[in-house]
């Protein structure tokens, strides 16, 4: 091996990138060939602008279900909306978007049949109607600024935690997060069948309602963006029937998620620097856990 | 391997020592005092730990003078002797996660300075990137004027967080580092661009394998089956999910196939869970935790040396293998291409298809008896890495570091504001000029005159050698002695 | 026949390091730290007395005062009876054995002998004493059931911790003597 300092004399025996080999080079020299292995940004994703569009419209809906649901609640509050009212809109909406979801599906997964469909929601409702009236006293002894803040906090956690690139269906916390949050804004409603009503409500937009959007755009793909901007449209809309400052809010904050988002997206792409080299720790792609079952 | 252990060593024959160490030490100009520093050491068993213990060794038979810090292990704190006067301090620093200890920047600077000056240190030698105490003595070591060289033995990814961060701190820390050794040439590859250092200052020295330690013997193995020895730590980025594929597909295959696995680690439960599965209990035999003596005799039972690690930056293991005279198979990652010579290794992709491709190819040529014989693979193998020539390269390192200057304050902190982005750049620019301030008050209350020149008893020359050749067993192999006073 | 020496302890305070020899086979060695500075004990009860007075100024309790004055007494007496140490002697008489004796500023004296046949050695050994790493002499006493391993080990020289000139003087003038042994 040659000394440490000072370049190699330029020898007739090209470098070779191994140890075993006692090589007329010193232990600091550099080849040309230095670095040849790093790769830059291996398998990065090129975004273009309207299908980030058309994905970032999930985000944007499932702020404006948020938004359907305050206003719903908000009427009943008010008392300009009556529980039946609720119960029969929810109904015929429940039906037709199991009807749609069946038209949509049914190729493979004959899995769950009607009954059973029909037998859980069946149970829901009882328990649902069985409890409202403890659920309505449930939290009359926190104060209503209390409720409001742990609303608001649970929803917004329904928000963040919900799995945008799976939606149906909706993640344990998330669900969990938007019932809570509901639970505690429908026990400062009337009466215990408002409460019933409004639970319902909240089922059916919260956690029914993601599950037919996936459906929706696996198989109809066209018919997702129009779902999407109908939501969000609506939300925009209820909301501007009791509060307009409220929905310019929701407006502008829909169009900085649609439209300004996915460009911010697509500039930051342009600086990603990712390099890759024969350093990488390797993946294990394979499904390994065939060798176990 | 430790050697013995004897506390008042150095200065029982005071009296001789002075003439002898002086001449040894003036005979030739280059010679360096060293402190190696790591968090692993013994009785912490790895790469790292015997890669500090050999180079130390050898540099101290060439006629310099090396010390090593760790942090205490448990009750093992104070000062140990090695082998051949080899002064091991365990300091008492606090340990946070897995070995390595917490870093404040600023606390280690009272004991480390004392070390340095103490043993009239001129090169500070840290090692593996993983190491607190090592970047915190690389901090000091430039505070205090003197030249560094850090040796990384590892590799690692930029995508994820940790690893961003981690790779920050490693800029900062190396910035102003004098020489940087790595273990083969994709570490370096990887530490240049991790630290965004000048390839230049950059050595690639690859570890060392104790070739009288692994020499292979035939008559061990079972030749009416075919042994698979793998030696590793059962952990995922060596790969054992892999193994637990390869395992069914070729004992059905091959039904005189037999694997032999050492080693321990979360996963073990793999392992076991595949052969409890295809009842394989009689052909997989799990060794559990193997000391380095044992290693040997493990490896000389097999045939076929199988290395499934998904990141490796040197990989010994496989060194170790051929050395015993088996064959090995290997997946291509990190450094091991750079390792063993094309006929000596086969290489495979990190899948289980392509390993078992690989060694379905080499089962087939021990059968044919087309493998050269151990004693030739041993032959070849034991001339490729040897200790005394990393240390012959290393004390180059050395000797090109000394005639270095170490950067002043002034330069270093416009260095590290220029080099590491103005945020980090600033921070640790504003911590060096407080770790100065604490070394100017430590000066003040304990000047380096107040400090005791420690008495060097190692080297050939060294008075361990000659009390040892004397024979004169003073034995004071007591523990307390060396603790905390 | 006694010959005095200036050293200096591991904290750059000078001591004094006296040798005697009684005879070849006794010698004696005595490490003498410097008196109880008069400015110091001044400057200590001083300051202690300006707190209470503070604290008296805004309690304006007497208390405080009274009970200044009885801790600096107290911590006084204290001091000199168990913390300074003015002298360490180390006594050392072949095939006899060691004392170890060191006497406070108050004049009290504690002396402990150990029996030659229990000693290996007297050996120099370092150790990491708070944050630094010092020499001291120890004696090596021996297991009495193993005779080759040491069960224990006595410093020496706790309180003035000598530096290693000073010890490597007391420590060959007692190899000469253990070898004679």
């Amino acid at each position: 091996m040659g000394a440490d300092s000072g370049p190699g004399a330029p020898s007739a025996v090209p470098w070779r990138k191994v140890l075993y080999e006692r090589q007329p080079f010193p232990d600091n020299y550099v080849d040309r060939r230095f670095l040849e292995e790093l790769r830059h940004n291996v398998g990065v994703r090129q975004y273009r602008y309207w299908p980030v569009v058309r994905e970032a419209s999930l985000v944007a809906q499932q702020l404006s279900c948020v938004a359907v649901f305050l206003t719903l609640w908000w009427y009943m509050y008010e008392g300009q909306l009556s529980p039946f009212m609720l119960l029969l809109a929810g109904l015929m909406s429940a039906l037709l978007g199991y009807a749609l979801y069946e038209a949509l599906g049914g190729s493979t997964d004959g899995r769950r049949t009607r009954l059973a469909d029909l037998q859980s929601a069946a149970i829901f409702l009882a328990f649902t109607f069985g409890f409202s009236p403890v659920l309505k006293t449930l939290t009359e002894s926190v104060s209503t600024d209390t409720v409001y803040a742990m609303s608001a906090m649970m929803l917004l956690a329904h928000l963040v935690t919900f799995p945008y690139t799976q939606p149906s269906p909706p993640g344990s916390l998330s669900l969990n997060a938007a019932l809570f949050g509901s639970v505690c804004l429908a026990s400062r409603l009337p009466g215990a069948l408002h409460t019933f009503a409004m639970l319902t409500c909240a089922l059916l937009v919260f956690a029914l309602w993601p599950c037919l959007l996936r459906r929706l755009r696996d198989r109809a793909e066209w018919g997702f963006p129009w779902a999407a901007a109908l939501v969000s449209v609506g939300g925009v809309c209820g909301l501007a029937s009791q509060s307009p400052g409220g929905a310019l809010l929701l407006a502008l904050a829909l169009l900085v998620l649609i439209l300004l988002c996915p460009l911010l997206l697509l500039w930051l792409q342009r600086h990603k620097n990712n390099i890759h080299g024969p350093w990488d720790e390797a993946e294990i792609r394979e499904d390994l856990s065939r060798f176990l079952q | 391997m430790m050697g013995q252990r004897r506390t008042a060593g150095p200065t029982a024959s005071f009296s001789s020592k002075t003439k002898d160490g002086v001449a040894a030490g003036q005979q030739d100009s280059t010679k360096h005092n060293i402190c190696m520093v790591s968090d692993f050491f013994y009785p912490n068993m790895g790469g790292v730990e015997s890669h500090i213990y050999q180079l130390s060794q050898c540099l101290i038979e060439r006629g310099h003078k090396v010390i090593i810090a760790t942090h205490a292990y448990g009750n093992r704190k104070g000062i140990r002797y090695l082998t051949n006067g080899l002064k091991v301090y365990y300091l008492p620093l606090q340990v946070m996660y897995n070995q390595s200890t917490a870093t404040t920047c600023f606390h280690s600077l009272p004991l480390l300075r004392c070390v340095f000056v103490r043993e009239r240190i001129t090169v500070v030698h840290a090692h593996s990137s993983f190491s607190a105490m090592a970047h915190d003595s690389l901090f000091h070591a430039k505070t205090m004027g003197l030249n560094t060289v850090f040796t990384d033995h590892s590799l690692f990814g930029f995508a994820d967080v940790s690893s961003v961060l981690t790779n920050k701190l490693l800029t900062v820390s190396l910035c102003d580092t004098n020489h940087i050794i790595c273990v083969s040439y994709t570490s370096k590859e990887n530490t240049v661009l991790r630290a965004a250092l000048d390839p230049e200052i950059v050595s690639v020295i690859p570890n060392a394998v104790d070739p009288t330690d692994f020499t292979p013997d035939p008559s061990q193995r079972d030749d009416s089956k075919i042994t698979i020895v793998v030696v590793s730590r059962l952990v995922y980025r060596k790969g054992i999910d892999l193994l637990g594929g390869i395992i069914p597909e070729l004992c059905l295959k091959y039904p005189d196939l037999q694997f032999l696995i050492g080693g321990e680690g979360p996963k073990r439960i793999v392992l076991e869970e595949v052969r409890e599965k295809y009842q394989l209990h009689d052909r997989v035999r799990l060794l559990g935790a193997l000391e380095h003596k044992d290693v040997r005799n493990v490896l000389i039972q097999g045939h076929i040396f199988l290395n499934t690690s998904l990141t490796e930056a040197f990989c010994m293991a496989i060194v170790e293998g051929a050395s015993c005279g088996l064959q090995v198979v290997s997946t291509r990652v990190g450094g091991i291409p750079e390792v063993l010579p094309e006929d000596l290794i086969t290489l495979c992709e990190p899948t289980v298809s392509s390993l078992c491709q690989g060694l379905e190819m080499v089962i087939a040529r021990q059968r044919a008896g087309t493998v050269p014989p151990p004693a030739a693979i041993h032959s070849r193998v034991r001339t490729l890495y040897t200790w005394r020539n990393v240390a012959e390269r290393t004390e180059k390192v050395y000797d090109r570091v000394a005639k270095e200057v170490v950067l002043p304050l002034d330069r270093r902190l416009v260095r590290l504001r220029a080099h590491c982005g103005s945020v980090a750049g600033s921070i640790f620019a504003f911590v060096a000029v407080l770790d100065f301030l604490f070394l100017l008050l430590l000066q003040w209350l304990i000047p380096d005159s107040l400090i005791d020149v420690a008495i060097d008893a190692s080297g050939p020359q060294g008075l361990w050698g000659q009390r040892r050749a004397r024979k004169r067993e003073l034995n004071a192999n007591h523990h307390e002695g060396t603790g905390t006073g | 026949m006694a010959d005095d020496d200036k050293f200096t302890d591991i904290n750059g305070k000078a001591i004094f390091l006296e040798c005697q020899n009684h005879s070849s086979f006794c010698r004696e060695f005595t490490v003498s730290a410097p008196k109880v500075s008069l400015l110091r004990v001044m400057v200590y009860t001083c300051s202690v007395w300006l707190v209470a007075y503070v604290v008296f100024f805004l309690t304006e309790n007497t208390a405080v005062l009274s009970g200044a004055i009885f801790v600096t007494l107290v911590g006084m007496l204290l001091h000199i009876h168990f913390v300074k140490i003015d002298q360490e002697t180390l006594l050392i008489i072949g095939s006899l054995g060691v004392q170890l004796s060191s006497s406070y500023a108050s004049g009290r004296e504690s002396t402990t002998f150990i029996e030659m046949s229990k000693i290996k050695d007297i050996v120099i050994n370092e150790a990491i004493y708070m944050q630094g790493v010092i020499y001291y002499l120890c004696i090596l006493l021996k297991d009495p059931t193993d005779p080759d391993t040491v069960s224990s080990v006595v410093p020496l020289f706790q309180s003035s911790k000598p530096r290693l000139n000073c010890l490597v003087k007391v420590y060959k003038s007692c190899q000469e003597i253990l070898a004679k042994c």
